[in-house]
């Protein structure tokens, strides 16, 4: 019973009877998505086949380096795809929203595997890479969210901050609103997770654990442990990253930098 | 033995970001305590500009702005900014009362010892600016923008500066509510001693104070009066 049943190539290529599904849909109502759709179906063949044969080369490594390497690799393509969506030109954000990034994920990772989990070394690559990955994955999003919504809320209210700093504000009672709503706006997903989860959706991860055979009870533990770090983890870089990126939006005389768009 | 002015403008140079063309160029200016000036000038001349680089919300590229003898850019921002407050051309109210429009700048710590204006004493003042039938308790958004400019000048007043800068604080105004905003500015250098800075492009003849006039053109401050 705890046989894992294998996926042929050919029921893998059945499943793109979803993808003829929503192109057909866009292409019906003029959605204009079948481009992003082909490429997205594309991306994930190839990326994930890619993985798959990266993940089985690393799962056999005991090199550190290696598994930090990509680590690496993972935290600089989540940052070209935050890059990709928050699209500001004015304000320097992607060093130190890179380096937030690097340092809280890797705390976090090296947390979960070393001491919850307890996995010895800590950077077991069975561990550490997936709760690196689902770590990156979930703080990302948060951060790009987090990210648009202060550039945005910065330049469209700017004369509101600007009467706040007449009235004597410094730059961080100034912006304080915008600041609450951008780090609260990136966090409202994990939470909402949290508050759905075993109720509104299995997760991935505990689905994929369950698949596999593994006892849904251990599976669960997993689980919660993910769902605390992913709370833990986005609070922590956002916060962080909110701090730095809005300070950058004021000049030395505390002006708001940024103009209308 | 001579008076360190209340403000002085050296030699300042302005471009705005991304363009050669300067806005000013040698710009020099001495206020005294008490002074009324009026700087006039046509639209896009940079009179609302030169009104920000005062109080640092834009950087100048060259030259120098001493305030009470130091630079400004020596002074900590929130606290010049409590000293030089300015009044934007279109007047900002955050969603929230009148009383808690006005008692905004007592929200920032710069403010923080400055005594709080009681109830009373707001709607003794709400009198004096011409806004008797505004409660204190009613909606700062749902005011017209005549007694909303007014309501900005008053808030501003509430931190107790020094200078008071006013960018063309009647031009979004009716007649009515215009002269009513110069009634207001005369009282207060007149009754209050309040150095005042305002900038407008309209024809504007005070009658009760004898302001020094500028106006700004070929990229500086010229006196006229």
């Amino acid at each position: 019973m705890n046989q894992i049943v294998t996926i042929s190539t050919g029921q893998l290529l059945l499943a793109l009877v979803f993808i003829l599904i929503a192109q057909a849909s866009s292409f019906i109502y003029h959605l204009g998505l079948n481009r992003d759709i082909a490429i997205g179906t594309l991306r994930t063949f190839s990326q994930l086949f890619l993985m798959g044969y990266v993940l089985t080369f690393i799962l056999k490594t005991s090199s550190p380096f290696l598994v930090l390497s990509v680590f690496m690799v993972m935290v600089v393509s989540a940052m070209f795809i935050i890059k990709g969506r928050v699209k500001e030109k004015q304000i320097p954000y992607i060093i130190p929203t890179f380096l937030t990034m690097l340092v809280s994920y890797l705390a976090t990772a090296i947390f979960v595997s070393g001491l919850v989990v307890g996995i010895t070394p800590w950077w077991e690559p069975r561990y550490f890479i997936p709760a690196g990955g689902m770590v990156i994955g979930n703080s990302m999003s948060a951060l790009a969210i987090s990210l648009e919504r202060l550039f945005r809320d910065m330049r469209q209210q700017k004369e509101l901050i600007e009467m706040k700093l007449s009235l004597g504000a410094n730059y961080r009672e100034a912006s304080l609103d915008i600041f609450r709503n951008a780090v609260s706006a990136g966090m409202i997903p994990s939470i909402n997770a949290m508050m759905g989860v075993g109720l509104v959706f299995i997760p991935g991860m505990m689905s994929g654990q369950i698949l596999a055979g593994t006892d849904p009870l251990i599976a669960i533990r997993y689980q919660i442990v993910v769902m605390l770090m992913l709370v833990g983890s986005t609070a922590v870089s956002s916060v962080v990253v909110m701090l730095i990126v809005r300070r950058r939006c004021f000049g030395s005389g505390e002006e708001v930098l940024l103009s209308p768009r | 033995m001579l008076m360190t002015p209340l403000l002085e403008i050296r030699n300042l140079s302005f471009a705005y970001e991304g363009s050669d063309a300067l806005v000013f160029d040698g710009l020099s200016v001495t206020v005294q305590e008490g002074e009324f000036i009026l700087v006039k000038g046509p639209s896009g001349s940079g009179k609302s500009t030169l009104l920000r680089l005062i109080c640092r919300l834009n950087q100048p590229q060259g030259g120098s702005i001493l305030f009470q003898g130091s630079d400004v850019t020596s002074i900590v921002p929130a606290k010049l900014r409590s000293a030089i407050s300015y009044v934007a051309q279109i007047p900002q109210m955050i969603d929230a009362t009148v009383e808690e429009n006005l008692l905004l700048p007592f929200s920032f710590a710069i403010n923080a010892g400055k005594s709080r204006p009681s109830r009373e004493e707001l709607k003794e003042m709400l009198i004096r600016f011409y806004l008797a039938d505004v409660s204190p308790s009613q909606s700062a958004l749902k005011l017209s923008t005549g007694q909303k400019q007014r309501l900005a000048i008053m808030r501003a007043l509430l931190q107790e500066p020094l200078l008071l800068l006013l960018d063309e604080p009647t031009s979004a105004l009716d007649q009515e509510s215009a002269s009513m905003v110069f009634s207001i500015m005369e009282r207060l250098n007149t009754e209050d001693r309040k150095t005042l800075i305002t900038v407008t492009h309209i024809d504007y003849k005070p009658e009760t104070v004898r302001p020094l006039i500028y106006t700004l053109a070929h990229r500086s401050l010229h006196l006229s009066s």
